[in-house]
């Protein structure tokens, strides 16, 4: 072809000049039906087809290089953040999708081949694939976020991991938890630890409230279990079988329990109960017998139901998530001041910065160090910030990869019609190109993102 | 008269032509709307941009009427915030940036090339469609008042109420639109070349169409994710740009002017290809160093992507990043110097008609050289800090956006408006008109170089008594420039009607578009065309007044080599 004298653009012959109408026709009399009338032949189009998607593609670099850019520049002025907020990324999850990807972009490879030999069924099957593993990929892309808005792990002002999946604050005002978590902190002004679910201190007491030694001496908890019966047929005395096929049951009484333990409560959770209780017998007490099975004890954490709003200890009482009030009092003593504490600790009244350990260590703390210590404790200032990357990054990837799927599926559609010769594949040729970008930027993310120790 | 047979195969007489026009080939609203013709879509981008330029112009002239006086003249101050938005908002994004590429360009570079059409003609179509869409959406903040500016800037942009996320969608496809029409050109240049047409055979405003669509797609993307960022962040409160959230404000401005930079030059350079035709042509002369002007197009785009920076000298950027800014910024001189001094030495001993183009080319090479002369001044990290903000920075730009840019696209829309209309205009009321958008620009913008420099801030409502002569005297000119502009629209389009028929070449232009027939037909050559040399006047001569034939052949070797279209 390339010997022909080119005569580019003439027209060719006069027999088009009308017959272009509203949709001007580019259709074409030789070689496949899909060559378009400006182009000489099948390579042209190739070939201009090729060039067109390497330009989308560089388009493509420079549409996602803005969100690397602003990565890099935040990871530069607050590694911390990075370094404290990536292990609320599942690396599992991300190692999958990885896989998942690699694998597509196989099939979508491919699926070139296929095209290029005329191997259509084959065709049909690696274009399939491509789209299974699109969607396998956005399925656990679908958990991950999920998850993440379960925990309030969001971006911008919606980072707020003290809220608990139910929609409620893990640290409350009232002191009332619900669910089966609490905390006790040190509240430095005061110099006294108030026990419950903490709201808002002035003070920053979350290195104080780390290492304050309380004990609880006191909690009160309140419950309403309920008691049912399952009632009995009058006439045999089987029991009433619902729509279900299960017994049906009714509630016959609603009990309120309070109860106050007035005892030091054992550090780290015992599995045995506390002596004295677990006797009882029957009704109300039998219910309260199974809600005691776990007795209360607490454990210091400083990890990830540690949030902004305050730190301390962690309380776990048991096992009852029904269970509605919990109120606790606890003591504690201000924290023993190391021996080997340096100047920074000398002078209360000056702030503490954060990430200076209060026990100096006996070398020069590595910047990684350093991060692992901070990672200890709670999270550093706008740790929102890695999710508003981590959510626009993987966001945005993941419209492409939807953007991918309907590509893919219209190609499905295609190849089904048999559309695509070894004449004619410039479709599939560009759309497996797109999505080797696509996968590309993934094998970025990944590591980006979810390995950064 | 040269009508014989002997020429007829050089593919210039003005006989019937066997194949009806574009224009005519088919009737009917619906093909025009589902037209995959580049010269339809050319010429309805062309009507869109001539509307959003009066609707641009009528907030301009609001503007300055309001500047008529010190406090209130006609409206009140968040009126008149949201009037400067608009007329920035519309005059950039929907006018100057889509001008010469996206409307002339598409008219006009495939048959530059001596190609049927784009390389994509349905992408062609849908860029079309996405400007219209981004069009109507940055159109229908205008009742909202949008006052921002229109560079947007956080945090105020995420604070506002105003429409900012309807004005930014519109941007965001505005920037794709973009994005596919310079796509599309690249790839019709590499590919739809003729055998035996070159990289250096290519008319300059080929050249420049190329540099111009390497920013389009390298540097609109930028855009579009930092619009997308900044609409996220108004409804989702990602924080990004947020400083409450940790986020920088900043970034928004290196990211805004990363793409805007580039705009600038998006702007202008298609315009300087123009200039080298009109040139050129009206000279009828050889483009000096030919070469060198189409290397400086793409040093010129290559560079936009180096000084974005040197619009925040005071954003609070580091000293070094201010160094290395201020002197990437000077670099930009030496392309757009050697640019003026090949025009000036083209017309040195030329053969100077000044017909209307032309006269729009003269007052580019006056306007261009004040407006990027006085870049410099804005360059000096010293000086920057004494006029940012004025409107000095006002008048610098506009000299450069309004005074280059569309000034060469009323040249251009002139010299290229009998070759797709069929149709020459009134060239007396043209000349007039030229004069009026010369002298009425360089009233409305020499005061503000004064007053910026005696430190009036662009932006403000209300401003001290000393300024007010400066103040009235640009408003006057505004209204002179506004006139002529409005003009020039009316008597164009009368055209249709009352303009003579225009010939093949009325010009004596030596480029490919004037072999064509006028107006070209669908596929725009009725037989191959034949390649000349470029910029080779010696044997096109005027057989009637503003009608030109080629006497005698003079083509050139055909090189294989750089045939585009071939593997």
């Amino acid at each position: 072809m390339t010997e022909k004298p080119h005569e580019p653009h003439a027209p060719h012959g006069g027999d088009h000049g009308d017959g272009h109408g509203a949709g001007d026709a580019h259709g074409h009399a030789h070689g496949s039906p899909f060559i378009q009338h400006h182009y000489d032949d099948a390579q042209h189009q190739f070939d201009s087809g090729k060039l067109g998607i390497w330009l989308f593609l560089a388009q493509e670099v420079l549409f996602f290089s803005a969100l690397f850019v602003a990565y890099i520049l935040y990871r530069y002025h607050h590694p911390e953040i990075y370094s404290y907020a990536h292990k609320y990324l599942d690396v599992k999850y991300g190692a999958i999708n990885t896989a998942v990807l690699i694998f597509s972009s196989l099939t979508a490879a491919w699926a070139v081949r296929c095209a290029q030999l005329n191997q259509r069924r084959g065709l049909i099957l690696c274009i399939a694939l491509t789209i299974g593993c699109a969607c396998a990929f956005l399925g656990i892309k679908y958990i991950e976020y999920s998850h993440k808005v379960h925990e309030h792990i969001l971006f911008g002002r919606y980072f707020d991991p003290c809220v608990s999946s139910g929609g409620r604050e893990l640290l409350t005002r009232n002191n009332n938890c619900a669910g089966t978590k609490s905390t006790v902190v040190w509240d430095a002004g005061a110099g006294t630890a108030t026990a419950g679910c903490f709201a808002d201190i002035d003070q920053d007491p979350r290195r104080e409230g780390v290492q304050a030694d309380c004990t609880v001496k006191e909690y009160t908890l309140t419950e309403t279990p309920r008691r049912v019966r399952a009632p009995r047929n009058g006439a045999d005395g089987k029991p009433v079988i619902g729509k279900d096929g299960q017994p049906v049951t009714e509630e016959v009484e609603k009990i309120e329990v309070t109860e106050t333990f007035k005892r030091d409560l054992p550090e780290r959770c015992a599995e045995e109960p506390l002596p004295g209780h677990g006797e009882a017998e029957g009704g109300a007490e039998a219910a309260h017998h199974a809600a005691a099975e776990k007795f209360p004890c607490w454990r210091p954490a400083y990890q990830p139901a540690v949030c902004k709003k305050g730190v301390g200890i962690l309380v776990e009482y048991g096992d009852h998530e029904e269970r509605e009030h919990l109120r606790i009092k606890a003591e504690c003593k201000p924290p023993p001041k190391p021996a080997d504490a340096g100047d920074l600790l000398a002078d209360r009244s000056q702030p503490l910065e954060l990430g200076v350990p209060l026990i100096q260590p006996r070398h020069q703390l590595t910047v990684h160090e350093q991060h692992e210590l901070e990672a200890m404790g709670p999270p550093p200032e706008h740790t929102n910030m890695f999710f508003t990357i981590y959510f626009a990054m993987t966001g945005l990837h993941g419209i492409h990869v939807l953007f991918g799927v309907g590509v893919f599926t219209w190609l499905l559609i295609r190849s089904i019609k048999g559309h695509f010769t070894p004449d004619y594949f410039g479709p599939i040729d560009y759309a497996a190109l797109y999505w080797h970008i696509v996968d590309l930027i993934w094998i970025f993310l990944f590591p980006l993102l979810y390995l950064i120790h | 008269m040269a009508n014989t047979n002997a020429i007829k195969d050089y593919g210039y007489p003005d006989g019937p032509t066997t194949e009806p026009d574009f224009l005519h080939v088919t009737k009917g609203i619906k093909s025009w709307m589902l037209t995959l013709d580049h010269k339809r879509i050319g010429m309805m981008y062309l009507f869109g941009i001539l509307g959003s330029l009066i609707v641009g112009g009528a907030f301009a002239l609001l503007v300055r009427t309001e500047l008529w006086a010190p406090g209130k003249t006609i409206v009140d101050q968040d009126t008149y915030n949201a009037f400067f938005t608009l007329h920035g908002a519309v005059m950039v994004f929907l006018v100057i940036i889509p001008g010469i590429p996206a409307a002339l360009g598409n008219i006009m570079m495939p048959i530059q090339l001596g190609a049927p059409d784009v390389a994509f003609p349905r992408l062609n179509l849908a860029s079309f469609y996405l400007w219209c869409t981004g069009a109507i959406l940055l159109i229908i903040s205008i009742p909202g008042g949008l006052d921002t500016g229109w560079t947007l800037y956080t945090p105020y942009s995420l604070e506002t109420r105003t429409p900012v996320l309807i004005a930014v969608s519109g941007v965001f496809l505005l920037g794709f639109s973009s994005i596919f029409t310079g796509l599309n050109f690249l790839v019709t240049i590499h590919k739809f070349r003729p055998q035996g047409m070159g990289w250096f055979q290519l008319p300059l405003n080929v050249w420049a169409i190329y540099a111009t669509a390497i920013m389009q797609v390298l540097a609109t993307p930028v855009l579009g994710i930092t619009v997308l960022l900044l609409a996220v962040e108004r409804f989702a409160h990602i924080g990004i740009f947020d400083p409450t959230l940790g986020g920088d404000p900043v970034l928004f401005q290196h990211f805004f002017w990363f793409y805007s930079h580039p705009a600038v030059y998006i702007m202008i350079i298609p315009a300087m290809g123009v200039i080298s035709e009109l040139i050129s042509t009206f000279s009828r002369k050889p483009v000096f160093g030919y070469r060198f002007v189409a290397y400086s197009s793409v040093s010129l785009a290559l560079l936009s992507f180096l000084v974005w920076g040197h619009h925040m000298f005071v954003s609070g950027q580091s000293r070094l990043a201010n160094m290395v800014f201020s002197a990437l910024t000077f670099t930009v001189g030496i392309p757009s110097a050697i640019k003026v001094f090949n025009w000036v030495a083209t017309l040195y001993k030329g053969d100077i008609r000044l017909k209307t183009p032309m006269l729009y080319a003269l007052s580019f090479l006056l306007l261009f050289t004040i407006g990027g002369l006085t870049g410099l001044f804005l360059g000096i990290l010293a000086v920057d800090v004494h006029l940012h903000d004025t409107y000095f920075v006002v008048a610098h730009f506009h000299y450069v956006m309004m005074g280059s840019t569309l000034v060469a696209f009323l040249g251009a829309l002139h010299y290229w408006w009998p070759k797709f209309t069929g149709r020459m205009y009134a060239e007396s009321l043209g000349k007039v008109c030229s004069l009026g958008v010369f002298f009425g620009f360089n009233m409305t913008f020499l005061p503000q170089f004064v007053m910026g420099a005696r430190g009036m801030p662009r932006r403000y409502w209300d401003y001290d008594p000393q300024y007010q002569i400066y103040h009235q005297l640009s408003t006057i000119g505004a209204f002179v420039l506004g006139i002529s502009i409005f003009v020039t629209v009316i008597y164009l389009f009368a055209s249709f009607w009352t303009g003579k028929k225009a010939p093949r070449n009325p010009w004596g232009a030596s480029t490919l578009e004037w072999q064509a027939p006028t107006p070209p037909p669908l596929y725009n050559f009725e037989k191959p065309p034949v390649l000349h040399e470029l910029y080779h006047y010696d044997d096109l001569v005027e057989v009637e007044e503003d009608r030109w034939e080629r006497e005698a052949p003079t083509e050139v070797e055909a090189d294989a080599g750089h045939g585009g279209g071939k593997p």
